[in-house]
């Protein structure tokens, strides 16, 4: 009994009672049927081997509807048994040009950083960061999954640009991060303003040669949760921890939640905040500034933005913003830098402009709807950056080939969708789901749709008056509170882009949505609208899974459009556990 | 202590929007105009010719149509409201003068904004933009919409005089009944005070919903009989709270705390006098819209205020008001769905015992208030626990 | 020379093989999955962080007083 151990003991334990099942199984036969069966199998694979067929799939894989991809996972993990074959072309473009190629970047750009060492002080640090970093890959596989060709190109550009600009932002907070640094405050502390996610990169053109803008919550909450929607949870907890009810909107708590637990890079002597997008905003700015304990600075936005007599006050509280900014940071205010990154962002804008056309008037358009929805709000929210432009380079290449050559970029597409409301932060790639699955091609989102105005840089006055405007059609904000006209914009956008089906985010606790939801009903009941709810919780996955949500929208498809599915195996799995 | 005159009145007036004090000056010619906010302000709205009506929806249960309109999960204030509307409670309302100050009363707004909701065929629906700062531009914005979505439509629409002189005019009754208020509040200061919070809270409630002229006079006798009435001899109360808070139109959630044992003996919420009757000040070389807009910015605690001093001192003001009215602790209540108040409650909670040693109760409430139960035991408990520490003061 | 770049080649090539063996069985991810996050989660589950609720809560002063705000021209 000296060396007896539970777990040896266990061991054998199993190991017996398997040696009894193949026992009993030989004296039953059942060993001799699985034999003949496996024997059948390979009988029947020798009899129909079909060469061609088979070197079809190896040089162009296998049509949409006998890919299975649902086959691949691995249990509820999200992970796969294997990646994807998607014909040999685009396997090795993925495996070159995506995986290879941002991996290496990933290396690449943290040792290009400000302070290369501080990228393992962070990971080491911060939860956010440690855990969703290096999953980066997967996230590209779950938004890409099933693309081919010139879609498959051109949306893998959009999140090389995204986690391009999330290694520049998060070197720059850790190389400015007091608490990386012994609690000591270094030159790039000095030289940093810290602002809430909300708030337009656009403010801090005048400083952006001399100072950096990082928004504090974008990469600890916003762009790691959907890399890897496990480390927001604790976040939303710990708010609740200290006694805010569940039912804000969970954003809030999650940025929030940051600060509870103290795993916000404290990188700026400032602070600026704002009122976008929601009374959550607002709220949680009794949070920042209470923990973070520094000058702060509300830059609030009017809520009805269209009467023009609130323009002045707005344009008044962005100069005020500025005075701020050149008291706290020493640094004066300077028009030309400001004219010079917002005339670099109008070219993005263009761009923009002419994918919305292709997208709109022609089967072409090379991008997904996660990726265009992400890249879109990333970048429009953050302001010019040297990466946009080369990512648009790319895409224009791509796009302009795929009208010359009329390519056909997502030829199942069954229903032209449009995405209104706050999109799912964990299941943002619901609609690379519901393509591969459905047919369903998301070709627009709110979001995408602000930001948009062109920012005239020939007068301080105009440009002024631009910059307000274009603050007040914020993301979320313009739709989602701010006056109903804005948000019964869906029909004129359904139109223009051409879309049949509206695929209706449907965000739990987002009062200004659930406000005026019976409304929604009432008009898609009588323009006879095909719409389907999504119900979600921004970053919050235990309240409506991605299950469910796959669910819901089988349900309609199933019962309401009376359709059958592209691939039957995508209908129902287990991701619960996955990234 | 003796019955408080007018106070059944009163009750009675609170039971349904359109009062008979409402219909008294509707039939006399007057324009009946809704709001639902503080940020509204209601001396622009009781100018020569018209009314405010601060909206309520009293004796409301289940709002089930509303709850269609705007799902379940957004605070039931708001939805209640609609589904009287819905039920046609406002029909009485000749407009709406209405702010986005918070998401749920401005989507209710625009529900009676977009849907052929009040049967009245001068109904119509005004929006103003209300700022989030106290500072000059601020100021300068309000008194700008103001004039704009408030005095130019009732001029447009109704005829009403909107000059300056009309202006000093409703400021004038306005002041009087702020003082009158002010006057009876002041006498909840005392150790063993003639008026409970309860019938405070009714006395204020009638002086928002009820047209100013005709309620003024009622009031006034109300003031004159508690200056001869006299308490009992032995104070029925435990200890002394200050009520804040958001939204908070309903007598008997005060009645609970207090049938408990703790008297309220402040008021600091949505619907509370502070503050809120303040008396209205015009300086020298100021218009009276001017000064309008300036009081409604700087007399007011909302925690939609989000520059970094007004943030804080609005912590302050909670505090000054327990030295103030000899308070041993705050409950501060927020309507379920509210998402200022989650955090402002949250944070109160934390923030009052540690930085100013008061005792907090924490507590989130509907607008149809069934978790009687419930609530009774956490009043008790709070109760019970401020004993307790006084008493090991004690020792 | 020829023998190094022969040599280099291979070692390239099998690099190459490996990584997208690698990439093809997804085992980055499953790395990540079974090994990296539940390792490095227990670090940050275990690690003792500062309660920012003992902040102390005092008045500020106005980050910018209305004096200090005027109409910026530019030509």
């Amino acid at each position: 009994m000296k060396n007896f151990t539970v777990k040896g003991f266990l061991n054998q334990f199993i190991s017996v009672q398997a040696g009894k099942k193949v026992v009993d199984d030989a004296k039953t036969g059942e060993i001799r049927d699985k034999r003949v069966s496996i024997q059948e199998r390979i009988g029947n694979g020798i009899k129909n081997f079909d060469l061609k067929k088979t070197i079809d799939v190896f040089l162009n894989g296998r049509p949409h509807e006998e890919r299975r991809l649902g086959d691949l996972y691995i249990g509820n993990t999200g992970l796969y048994k294997h990646r994807e074959w998607r014909g040999f072309k685009d396997t090795m473009y993925y495996f070159n040009m995506i995986w290879l190629y941002n991996y290496g970047h990933m290396v690449m750009d943290i040792f290009k950083g400000d302070e290369p060492l501080a990228f393992f002080k962070g990971v080491w640090r911060y939860r956010w960061m440690g855990q969703t970093y290096l999953s980066v890959m997967h996230w590209f596989d779950r938004g890409l999954e099933g693309l081919r060709g010139e879609a498959l190109k051109a949306s893998a550009w959009h999140y090389r640009a995204m986690v391009s600009e999330t290694i520049r932002q998060f070197m720059r907070m850790f190389a400015a991060d007091k608490k990386l640094h012994l609690g000591m405050e270094n030159e790039y502390w000095k030289k940093t303003i810290a602002h809430d996610e909300t708030v337009s990169g656009n403010i801090f053109y005048p400083w952006r040669d001399v100072l950096d803008d990082v928004p504090l919550q974008m990469i600890p909450y916003f762009v790691s949760c959907h890399v890897n929607n496990k480390t927001v949870l604790n976040y939303i907890d710990a708010m609740q921890s200290i006694g805010l009810p569940a039912d804000p909107c969970p954003m809030c708590q999650a940025e929030s939640g940051l600060f509870v637990e103290d795993d916000y890079p404290d990188y700026s002597p400032v602070m600026v905040t704002s009122n976008e997008a929601c009374d959550g905003s607002v709220a949680t700015s009794i949070i920042t500034d209470w923990f973070l304990d520094r000058p702060l600075f509300a830059m609030p936005q009017p809520m009805r933005f269209d009467d023009p007599l609130v323009q002045k006050h707005c344009q008044e509280e962005i100069e005020e913003c500025w005075k701020f900014i050149e008291k706290e940071m020493g640094v004066p205010f300077d028009f030309e830098q400001y004219k010079k990154y917002a005339e670099s962002f109008n070219k993005l804008t263009e761009f923009e402009h002419e994918k919305w056309d292709v997208a709109a008037n022609t089967p072409y358009y090379p991008i997904n709807g996660v990726a265009q929805a992400l890249y879109r709000i990333y970048y429009s929210q953050d302001g010019d950056r040297e990466i946009w432009h080369e990512t648009d380079a790319h895409v224009k290449k791509i796009l302009d080939k795929c009208v010359k050559n009329k390519i056909e970029t997502f030829p199942k597409t069954r229903h032209r969708a449009i995405a209104w409301s706050c999109a799912p932060l964990y299941y943002s790639n619901w609609c690379t789901w519901a393509y591969n699955c459905w047919g369903i091609n998301t070709i627009i989102n709110m979001d995408s749709l602000m930001f948009d105005q062109m920012l005239r840089t020939d007068t301080y006055e105009h440009a002024l008056e631009d910059l307000a405007t274009f603050n007040e059609l914020a993301p979320m904000r313009s739709m989602a509170v701010g006056g109903h006209e804005h948000i019964f914009q869906l029909w004129d956008y359904m139109e223009r882009f051409n879309c049949d089906m509206v695929i209706m985010y449907d965000q739990l606790q987002c009062k200004g949505m659930q406000g005026i939801k019976g409304m929604f009903e009432d008009e898609f009941r009588k323009r006879n609208i095909h719409a389907i709810w999504v119900p979600h919780a921004l970053p919050d996955k235990r309240t409506v899974s991605r299950r469910e949500i796959r669910s819901i929208i089988n349900d309609y498809m199933t019962t309401v459009m009376q359709e059958e599915p592209l691939d039957p195996t995508l209908l129902d799995f287990d991701d619960s556990e996955s990234w | 202590m003796r019955d408080l005159k007018h106070l059944i009145e009163f009750d009675d007036l609170l039971q349904e929007a359109n009062n008979e004090l409402v219909q008294q000056a509707k039939n006399e010619g007057k324009r009946a105009l809704g709001y639902t906010c503080y940020f509204m302000p209601e001396v622009l709205l009781d100018l020569p010719g018209c009314f405010s009506v601060r909206l309520r929806a009293p004796r409301s249960t289940s709002p089930d149509i509303a709850t269609y309109y705007m799902s379940n999960r957004t605070c039931m204030y708001g939805r209640c409201l609609l589904e009287r509307a819905l039920e046609g409670g406002y029909n009485f309302l000749d407009a709406q003068m209405a702010t986005e100050t918070c998401t749920v009363t401005c989507r209710f707004q625009e529900h009676l904004q977009m849907m052929d909701v009040i049967q009245n065929p001068d109904f119509f629906t005004e929006f103003t933009d209300v700022p989030f700062k106290k500072n000059k531009n601020s100021i300068d914005h309000y008194e700008t919409q103001l004039q704009a979505h408030v005095l130019n439509p009732l001029k447009e629409h109704f005829g009403i005089d909107t000059s300056d002189e009309a202006i000093m005019k409703a400021i004038e009754e306005h002041n009087e009944l702020c003082r009158l208020i002010t006057e009876i509040g002041e006498y909840r200061k005392k150790e063993n005070p003639v008026i409970t919070g309860y019938e405070f809270q009714l006395i204020m409630l009638v002086s928002l919903c009820c047209p100013k002229y005709l309620i003024i006079p009622k009031i006034k006798e109300v003031l004159e009989d508690l200056k001869t009435r006299v308490p009992d001899e032995k104070n029925p109360y435990r200890v002394r709270v200050v009520l804040a808070g958001s939204e908070n139109d309903d007598p008997d959630f005060t009645k609970l705390i207090e049938e408990c044992g703790a008297l309220v003996v402040a008021d600091r919420h949505c619907y509370g006098s502070l503050p809120g009757r303040e008396e209205i000040e015009v300086r020298e070389g100021e218009t009276p819209l001017r000064a309008v807009a300036r009081h409604y910015l700087e007399n007011n605690e909302c925690c939609r205020f989000m520059e970094q001093h007004t943030m804080r001192e609005r912590k302050d003001y909670i505090a000054n008001l327990v030295d103030e009215y000899k308070a041993d602790g705050i409950i501060v209540e927020s309507m379920k769905f509210c998402e200022y108040w989650s955090y402002e409650r949250t944070i109160d909670t934390l923030i009052f015992p540690k930085n100013f040693g008061v005792p907090t109760c924490s507590i989130e409430k509907e607008y149809v208030n069934n978790a009687v139960g419930q609530l009774r035991t956490r009043f008790q408990a709070f109760i019970e626990s401020i004993e307790l520490k006084k008493l090991n003061a004690g020792k | 020379m020829k023998k190094f770049i022969i040599g280099l080649l291979k070692v390239l090539g099998l690099t190459y093989v490996i990584l997208f063996i690698v990439f093809y069985f997804d085992l980055d991810g499953k790395f990540l999955y079974y090994i990296w996050e539940p390792n490095i989660v227990t670090r940050y589950d275990k690690m003792k962080k500062k309660d920012n609720t003992k902040t102390p809560y005092e008045k500020k002063e106005n980050v910018m007083p209305d004096s200090e705000v005027e109409k910026r021209t530019f030509n």
